[in-house]
């Protein structure tokens, strides 16, 4: 869960050298350094268009980015209804982000622009892909704003709203049908989710969550190795190592690290301090679900709900856990995540209830 | 799982060895000291006549000893001689009722030791006051010594009977939707059409022999129900509409064709629905439709005749000043209420969620001219707790409604009592809630023993009301009562039953008197949701408001309920409909249910009011004072201006005086009532 961030510090240290020399030397021919093409005025977004920030070249649907906008991953993907997301982000030239430490997310400058776009794999009947909208975080005089873009059918742009809708589609997924009735959100779901006591804040930029490998399309690179070389990230205040989520997924992690990255990112932005449920006792950020007691564990249930449900986490007993029974329900009045999620997420059911069996009677 | 609350449980427990002995037969135990208390007694020795057999099983005794018990009160009894002192022993056990000539075989115990020994007896009955039950031990397996307790509990005073029920989807009403006078339940049943759910309505309408007969209608609406429901007759064709709604969506459904079908009338995308109500908000006769938002300013429909038009926040064409305009919402649980007793319908808002300024609760005061001021500050009721319901009612029977903040998620709750002038009093530490740990969404009154005093269903737990004024103290019972669901009459037998999930609780009843009232308004407001009821009887006065959504989720029966206790006669029932219309009947008969008509008894009365009323300074700058002979402290004024509308309206309250101070200049009229008496004057406000 840590992971060594000193290479990333001597590695610099060695560009940092080469670049001296090369100067001294004045042989090579330096390259002039590529302008982004991406076009944004503050003051005019967001646009009606997501095309017109020009982020991505070529078919957009393809979502093949232009010169300046990095892709990345976070390492625990949130589940959205078994869509899939794939996130960039951009910053203006000449501008970096901070670090801050490692469960907050980055401070970013004035304009940086974060990404995520979501959209379906293996769509019924054709297998094919479609997108369905493109969520921007930008930063403007210091706070943030939340844009939000819909995808035509014809798949060619992307409109900008504030409103809610569901998109149904059927996918084939683990080799089985779904049927999914995808929410995007209003701009109210996405505040709530994005907000701390009413500051904007996006959810998954936090160090503890990149610090990871990426397949760039000139090799795998640690990602935040990649954003310092960019020139997206300013090194000189980040620790040698920083503690880490691993991929829920990634069944060679210890289970409760799965599980409490699993929470992490699908919990954490409400249940914290300053989140939209704060007033439920739990606190289900990565940073603080070492104690275990935060993610209810052995914590009485105090709440009417259906069912036996003894604790939040009742550690043996699934069955009487309040914790797994919302994440399991899919009625709106029981379920967890409230948004964003109206299937089962039958895999990250089946790890919380694994886990729950594995706690100690 | 639910906190246990000892203090529930009055043992009356004393250990000192009792006097009474024991006798050798049935008859001589009637003769002697009947016990009439619990402790502990003793049997030194047997040699006294074995029960006859037949009450336990096993061959016959060679002796027995025998003692009387007649309780004083009902209690749950328990006789054990599993207690210290008896390990290894062997006891057996009879209890009977009838008379010692015609024994009837009650209760028996042989092996039911658990705590001490298994040989040991226990045996666990209710018993009646003033009956006596004949306790009799036999030494079929020893003769030795032994002493035995017997222990007397009181009786939770409300108990429920447990019945599944016809129809599925998810249970959110229980009011009349049909019109005969039963209360029906009403289901959201979802749906699947092409791989995503709408939703249907399925109504049991409850028969006259208590059965219920099942009806879908196919609606087909956006959204489930999955945070609230409410029911009211909009439209004024005499059968309830629906309005409710989940975390994406609300609809607002009519009834049409006579009640015998339901139609869309309105959808809106993107609100979070959260507490929903019916309920004129600009006093203009026709219900409008509130919903609160979790994460925006309040929404409502206004209804006008071109239709149902709708706002969110503050409009001028809607409430100017909004309901709740918090941009990031933190809205839970509307209560419309007419806290200060002026005639017009206020509302309180639960909030939940956010920091401080989100959450504080609020306080709506109708200014009686279709605006509202939020005063929660001034009236004490400012907190940020984190709560999703406040339960209103009047606790004390003092005339003015109270409010139980229901604490959520570990928050404590809390009893503010209203003190009659616009503030209220934070009164918890006298009301014994203090133990009342368990928490949630769900607060709503409702006199589920009959004993005329409002208790609590509290997140399926119930608050039963001591009936103790001065303190406003409670008891809560957290085991054998219902789940949260919705509240009603669902067997027509004058106690509040609990609809919830797939069963219906029926409320087992007391020897406790009732009274229902259900109102037929003359305008479009058939149900009179807003009205104020008022009876008294010989202990005194009881309120209610009509309301249409109360608590978080469920809507309860529209017909109005009153525990009356032990007495037999209602000397009046006040009715102070929305219109401003007031109905009074006298010497109201008990058990039973009414149905009273807007009007009917307005040819009955013929008192006057206030006709000696004179208004000075006139023209008035700021203060107009309001001379007559009669008491005015409990009279409402209203002022309309030139074109009938309502632009102020209060009780007098101490000072006989208006302030008009917010008024442009021109012509006034000023209208003083009293339980309907009303005389009207012209004053100019310069």
């Amino acid at each position: 869960m840590t992971k060594n961030y000193s290479c990333l510090i001597g590695l610099l240290l060695f560009v940092f050298a080469c670049t001296s020399c090369s100067e001294d030397d004045n042989y090579v021919q330096v390259q002039p350094t590529p302008t982004s093409p991406v076009s944004l005025n503050l003051e005019n977004v967001p646009y009606s268009n997501l095309s017109e920030y020009n982020f991505f070249e070529g078919n957009m649907a393809d979502l093949t980015p232009v010169y300046g906008v990095l892709p990345y991953k976070i390492t625990s993907g949130l589940f959205i209804d078994y869509a899939k997301a794939q996130t960039f982000v951009w910053m203006p030239k000449g501008s970096k982000a901070n670090y801050v430490n490692d469960h907050s997310i980055l401070d970013f400058p004035d304009g940086a622009v974060l990404i995520t776009t979501h959209y379906f794999e293996n769509v019924l009947p054709e297998k094919n892909r479609k997108m369905i909208e493109t969520r921007l975080i930008i930063k403007k005089e210091g706070e943030w704003v939340l844009v939000n873009y819909k995808w035509n059918n014809e798949q060619t742009e992307a409109v900008y709203t504030t409103e809610g809708s569901f998109v149904n589609v059927k996918i084939e997924d683990n080799n089985e049908a779904k049927a999914v009735n995808y929410k995007i959100p209003s701009y109210n779901e996405c505040f709530t989710c994005h907000n701390k006591y009413d500051e904007i804040l996006p959810i998954g930029l936090k160090p503890q969550n990149i610090n990871a490998d990426f397949t760039f399309k000139d090799g795998v690179k640690n990602q935040l190795k990649k954003w310092a070389e960019f020139g997206y990230l300013e090194t000189s205040n980040i620790p040698a190592e920083i503690v880490s989520v691993v991929d829920w997924a990634d069944v060679s992690q210890p289970l409760d690290l799965r599980v409490r990255s699993y929470l992490d990112i699908n919990c954490a932005h409400c249940h914290s301090d300053k989140g939209y449920c704060e007033y439920a006792p739990m606190r289900f950020s990565f940073k603080d679900t070492e104690d275990f007691a935060n993610m209810g564990v052995d914590v009485e249930h105090n709440f009417e709900l259906e069912g036996d449900l003894s604790h939040i986490i009742a550690p043996g007993k699934p069955e009487e856990s309040a914790l797994l029974f919302r994440l399991k329900s899919t009625l709106d009045e029981y379920k967890m995540p409230i948004m964003g999620r109206n299937l089962q997420h039958k895999e990250g059911v089946q790890l919380i209830e694994q886990w729950i069996n594995s706690l100690e009677k | 799982m639910k906190t246990k609350l000892l203090f529930l449980i009055i043992c009356l427990m004393p250990f000192a060895i009792k006097a009474q002995s024991s006798s050798n037969t049935c008859s001589a135990a009637d003769a002697a000291t009947h016990i009439t208390s619990g402790g502990t007694y003793s049997i030194t020795s047997f040699d006294g006549t074995a029960p006859a057999p037949g009450c336990s099983p096993g061959s016959i005794a060679s002796n027995g000893e025998w003692f009387a018990y007649t309780p004083a009160n009902d209690y749950q009894v328990t006789i054990s001689s599993d207690i210290a002192g008896n390990d290894g022993k062997d006891t057996k056990l009879q209890v009977y009722n009838g008379t010692c000539a015609a024994l009837n075989c009650f209760a028996n115990s042989d092996d039911d030791g658990v705590d001490v020994y298994s040989r040991l007896s226990v045996v666990q009955f209710v018993a009646q006051a003033n009956t006596t039950y004949y306790i009799a031990w036999d030494n079929r397996y020893d003769s030795s010594a032994f002493d035995f307790e017997l222990t007397e509990t009181t009786l939770q005073p409300i108990s429920f009977t447990e019945q599944s029920r016809s129809g599925g989807g998810t249970l959110r009403g229980a009011v009349d939707m049909n019109n005969d006078g039963l209360d029906d339940i009403v289901s959201i049943v979802p749906k699947n059409v092409n791989d995503s759910n709408v939703y249907d309505i399925n109504i049991q309408e409850q028969e006259p022999n208590g059965s219920f007969t099942g009806h879908d209608y196919p609606v087909s609406a956006p959204y489930s129900a999955s945070w609230s429901l409410a029911a009211g007759d909009y439209n004024g064709d005499g059968y309830n509409d629906l309005v409710w709604g989940n975390g994406s969506g609300v609809n607002i459904i009519k009834a049409t064709n006579s009640g015998t079908d339901y139609a869309i009338a309105e959808t809106q995308s993107g609100i979070f629905t959260q507490r929903t109500n019916f309920v004129d908000i600009n006093e203009d006769g026709r219900l409008d439709v509130f919903i609160c938002h979790d994460i925006a300013p309040n929404i409502y429909y206004m209804n006008e005749p071109s239709g149902l038009e709708y706002y969110q926040g503050a409009d001028p064409n809607g409430v100017p000043e909004g309901l709740g305009i918090y941009p990031s919402g933190g809205n839970y649980g509307s209560v419309w209420v007419d806290y200060d007793n002026d005639g017009d319908i206020d509302m309180f808002m639960a909030k939940c969620g956010g920091g401080t300024a989100r959450r504080t609760n609020q306080l709506f005061r109708n200014n009686g001219n279709g605006s509202f001021t939020e005063v929660a500050a001034a009236a004490n009721l400012a907190d940020p707790i984190q709560t999703w319901s406040g339960a209103w009612g009047d606790y004390d029977n003092d005339g003015d409604m109270d409010v139980f903040i229901g604490g959520y998620n570990g928050t404590s709750h809390k009893m503010m009592r209203n003190n009659g002038d616009g503030t209220f009093t934070d009164i918890t530490a006298t009301t014994n809630l203090g133990f009342f740990t368990y928490t949630g969404i769900d607060n709503v009154t409702a006199d589920f023993n009959n004993d005329g005093f409002i208790d609590i269903l509290s997140n399926g737990n119930i608050l039963v009301n001591d009936g103790n004024p001065a303190n406003m103290s409670f008891t809560a019972y957290t085991t054998d009562v219902p789940p949260q669901g919705a509240i009603g009459d669902l067997d027509n037998d004058g106690f509040l039953d609990v609809a919830s999930g797939s069963k219906i609780y029926y409320n087992n009843g007391s020897p406790n008197n009732y009274f229902k009232i259900k109102l037929n308004g003359s305008g479009l407001n058939k149900a009179g949701i807003g009205a104020r009821i008022e009876i008294t009887t010989s202990s005194g006065t009881q309120i209610r408001d009509v309301r249409s959504g109360e608590g978080f989720r469920y809507m309860n029966s529209l017909t109005t309920h009153f525990g009356l206790g032990v007495d037999t006669n209602i000397t009046s029932v006040k009715v102070y409909w929305p219109s401003n219309t007031v109905d009074i009947m006298n010497n109201v008969g008990v058990n039973q249910t009414i149905t009273l008509s807007e009007g009917s008894t307005l040819s009955t009365q013929t008192e006057v009011f206030a006709e000696d009323l004179t208004l000075f300074p006139n023209p008035a700058k700021s203060t107009l004072y309001v001379r007559t002979k009669y008491n005015l402290s409990d009279a409402i004024y209203t002022v309309f201006d030139i074109s009938g509308k309502r632009v102020l309206n209060s009780k007098f309250g101490r000072e006989n005086t208006v302030n008009v101070s917010s008024l442009s200049t021109g012509t006034y009229f000023l209208r003083v009532m009293q339980d309907g008496l009303s005389h009207t004057q012209k004053f100019i406000k310069e």
